[in-house]
């Protein structure tokens, strides 16, 4: 059943092996198998027809030959449905009419019957085949129509350069069955997507020439030594080139070669054309405004970290020095007062290095600096940084003996810890234990805080990861923004770790897991070289 | 008490910041002195040299980084850099510029004073005084290269001591990954912050009631380690618990 293999163009990274098929198969499947079928059917015809009775038969030859004339003109076209056509009037001749078994017509009126039956058997072929034709065109267009609308719609929803060569990419995926790069040259010489530096030098080259606007539209290049053809085609509208369209079509013969870079400049100029309609530009413009947008961003950052920290510098500064002068020091009442502003100036901090987080986190500023850090040296360090903030409850610590160290940042960890302190802190009553456990898996190292509060619903821990999301039964009497555990959600990623929270539900308690990755080389290991 | 006051310049633009520095000082017995520039700061450090300088990085002529390099070309006067919110690589890169420590903003005055302090301390020991380093219950006897822990005598590796010798150098004071491992290891294993991290934790666990909670030898989060000798002016959090 080889022959039945739809003939899919199957252009592999290594294309030459997928070569031999090509060719022969095509040409016995689309022309010879349906020549070789209306033969059949005419056969076929003929057997059942000399089954009947021979009056019957000859009565009904002429409308019965029709039947795989039809047949063969919607199913395989103009030429099967001439073939069975001819073959249906000699076998009508030979087996029915007098004289049998000759090609030989002695009774004229029999003579027009056949050749009656030519004529009309070939004209409702041709109108049968046409037909078909055109319902076939009409279905391929409501299938590109289909495919560009899913097009232009992945193109709307995408924000970055990135998302946009990803989109195209897929179409043309679709539309080749075998991927295909889109180069876009960014602004320092680089490309998007990264893996188009697979591709061959000459092509990055040459792609880079056509996005900086040099050179014609289209090109092909041929890679002698990894025996590959390249077809290149600028996508460009207003004059600007917007990226390259690059695929690998393989090596083959003259003639395969030439008939797959038909099929493909076919797509390749179809998709040039709905890039430019869709308004590609357009597109990238808007993508680059989405990171003039991040760079506003990071500027509200400095100055958010400068105008809001610089006053809260000055009055936790003066508090200060308030508090230790003596006259101070020694009344009562004052330094109630001056206790009053210190505490409320390290809540404000807390609510300023937050927002600062948070805007980082957005900006996509976040680029951790990985180092080896002592687990027991980022969970006090979060302690302490929340020192007031726990200075209500009962901190208890338990770390586990030979702890691996963590690869990670350990700014960022600490600050993920910090937050939920807090939190655990916020949501359980003064008094109430929070339990600290550091203990080692395997590859990782958990730091689990655990309290004895409020607890969390199963309804409040879909929507715990979303940023701002507060539960609406603390929105009264704990004060927060709901930024805290997003916070530590992300800068926890970012560290390559996880972070997952598990409650019995309300009222009793929250356990928070945060799991780090460790180093290898145990301690011991460590401790030998150390000493060296 | 009949030592000259120590004079100390406060770099900063910000009037409200100096006016509290000032007071501080002030209350602490030191003569201070005001820039609100660049320009003034190094004129002011170059004529009447002072004992000790406070350089806020926001400065509006100059960074404040191209003003410590500037001293630091022709002074070893300590210098102690306020921040907003610094970055870890930054502080490690001022401090590597010849900085002796840091504090950032917000913070309070007694912080201030205790890095204050230290970096006199360093600054003006000479070879005659005291070669005992004392943090709390621990005595470390540079000379003799003796450690002792509430006055029993405590038994360090040679790698140990080494760290314990350059934390001590520095009392109260910031030293860098980069330098501790340069005076450890001098030369091999020079980047590999795992051994440093693993011989801290074997020194806690010689020197520290609670190795699980240092209160001696302080880890400062991407930047290094200092051996803290004031405890009145630890946090309240170390309080807690």
């Amino acid at each position: 059943m080889a022959i039945m293999r739809p003939n899919r163009i199957e252009l592999g990274r290594t294309g030459a092996t997928t070569l031999r098929e090509f060719a022969p198969h095509s040409f016995v499947r689309r022309t010879v198998v349906p020549l070789l079928l209306s033969l059949l059917s005419i056969g076929l015809v003929t057997a059942a027809l000399l089954a009947v009775d021979v009056n019957v038969a000859t009565m009904l030859v002429p409308l019965a030959y029709l039947i795989p004339v039809m047949l063969a003109a919607t199913r395989w076209g103009i030429w099967p449905a001439i073939l069975a056509s001819v073959a249906g009037m000699a076998a009508a001749d030979w087996f029915f009419f007098a004289p049998i078994y000759s090609f030989r017509v002695d009774d004229p009126s029999e003579a027009v019957d056949l050749l009656l039956f030519l004529i009309v058997s070939l004209v409702s072929s041709n109108l049968a085949s046409r037909l078909r034709k055109e319902t076939e065109t009409l279905r391929q267009r409501e299938q590109e129509m289909h495919a560009l609308y899913e097009f232009s719609r992945r193109l709307a929803a995408c924000f970055t350069i990135a998302d946009l060569v990803a989109a195209i990419q897929r179409h043309l995926e679709l539309a080749f069955g075998h991927p295909a790069t889109f180069f876009v040259a960014t602004a320092d010489g680089h490309f998007e997507p990264s893996e188009a530096r697979f591709a061959p030098p000459d092509v990055q080259t040459t792609a880079a020439a056509m996005n900086a606007g040099v050179g014609p539209l289209a090109r092909t290049i041929v890679d002698e030594r990894r025996r590959e053809i390249w077809l290149l085609r600028a996508i460009s509208s207003d004059g600007s080139v917007h990226g390259v369209i690059a695929i690998n079509i393989g090596i083959g013969s003259q003639q395969t070669i030439e008939a797959r870079t038909m099929r493909i400049e076919a797509v390749l100029d179809e998709t040039a054309l709905a890039l430019q309609r869709l308004d590609i530009g357009k597109a990238m413009e808007s993508a680059r405004l989405h990171l003039q947008a991040q760079l506003l961003r990071d500027a509200f950052h400095g100055t958010l970290s400068h105008e809001l920290c610089s006053p809260l510098a000055a009055i936790k500064g003066s508090a200060s020095v308030l508090e230790s002068v003596p006259a101070v020091r020694e009344d009562a009442r004052t330094r109630a007062l001056v206790d009053a502003i210190s505490e409320e100036t390290a809540q404000l901090d807390g609510y300023i290095q937050n927002l600062l987080s948070a805007t980082r986190v957005t900006a996509g500023g976040l680029s951790p600096r990985l180092e080896w850090a002592d687990p027991r040296d980022i969970v006090n360090g979060a302690i302490k940084q929340r020192g007031r903030r726990l200075a209500a409850h009962r901190i208890e610590t338990a770390f586990a003996d030979e702890l691996p160290l963590i690869h990670v940042d350990s700014g960022l960890v600490e600050e993920a810890c910090g937050q939920i302190l807090e939190n655990a802190a916020k949501y359980s009553p003064s008094g109430s234990i929070i339990a600290i456990e550091v203990r080692s898996e395997p590859g990782h190292v958990v730091v689990q805080v655990c309290d004895q509060g409020v607890g969390i619903t199963p309804d409040e821990q879909q929507k715990l990861g979303h940023r701002s999301f507060r539960s609406a039964r603390h929105q009264t009497s704990v004060p927060g923004s709901g930024l805290g555990f997003w916070i530590a959600t992300t800068f926890v990623q970012a560290n390559g770790g996880t972070l997952s929270v598990q409650s019995r539900g309300a009222g009793q308690g929250t356990t928070v897991s945060i799991s780090l990755p460790a180093s290898a080389s145990s301690t011991c290991e460590l401790t030998a070289s150390a000493n060296e | 008490m009949s030592k000259p006051a120590n004079v100390v310049l406060l770099i900063d633009d910000e009037p409200k910041i100096r006016r509290f520095l000032r007071a501080g000082f002030e209350l602490n017995g030191f003569v201070v002195l005001e820039a609100e520039n660049a320009a003034e700061a190094l004129k002011i450090a170059t004529f009447s040299p002072p004992d000790l300088i406070v350089l806020d990085l926001n400065l509006p002529d100059l960074h404040g980084a191209e003003v410590l390099e500037r001293i630091r070309a022709w002074s070893n006067v300590p210098i102690i850099i306020l921040s907003v919110a610094a970055g870890e690589d930054d502080k490690v890169r001022l401090l590597q510029a010849g900085a002796d420590d840091y504090v950032v903003k917000p913070f309070g005055m007694a912080e201030l004073l205790a890095r204050s302090e230290a970096a006199l301390r360093r600054y003006f020991k000479s070879a005659t005084e005291n070669p005992v380093v004392v943090a709390g219950p621990l005595s470390v006897d540079l000379v003799t290269r003796t450690v002792s822990l509430n006055k029993t005598l405590v038994r360090l590796t040679r790698k140990e001591y080494r760290l314990l010798h350059v934390l001590a150098m520095h009392v109260g004071l910031v030293v860098t990954h980069d330098q501790l491992l340069k005076e450890i290891w001098s030369g091999n294993q020079r980047d590999n912050i795992q051994y440093l991290r693993i011989l801290v934790r074997k020194l806690r666990q010689k020197i520290e009631t609670d190795p699980n909670q240092p209160r001696l030898l302080i880890t400062e989060s991407g930047v290094g380690y200092r051996l803290q000798n004031r405890f009145d002016a630890v946090p309240v959090a170390d309080r807690v618990s």
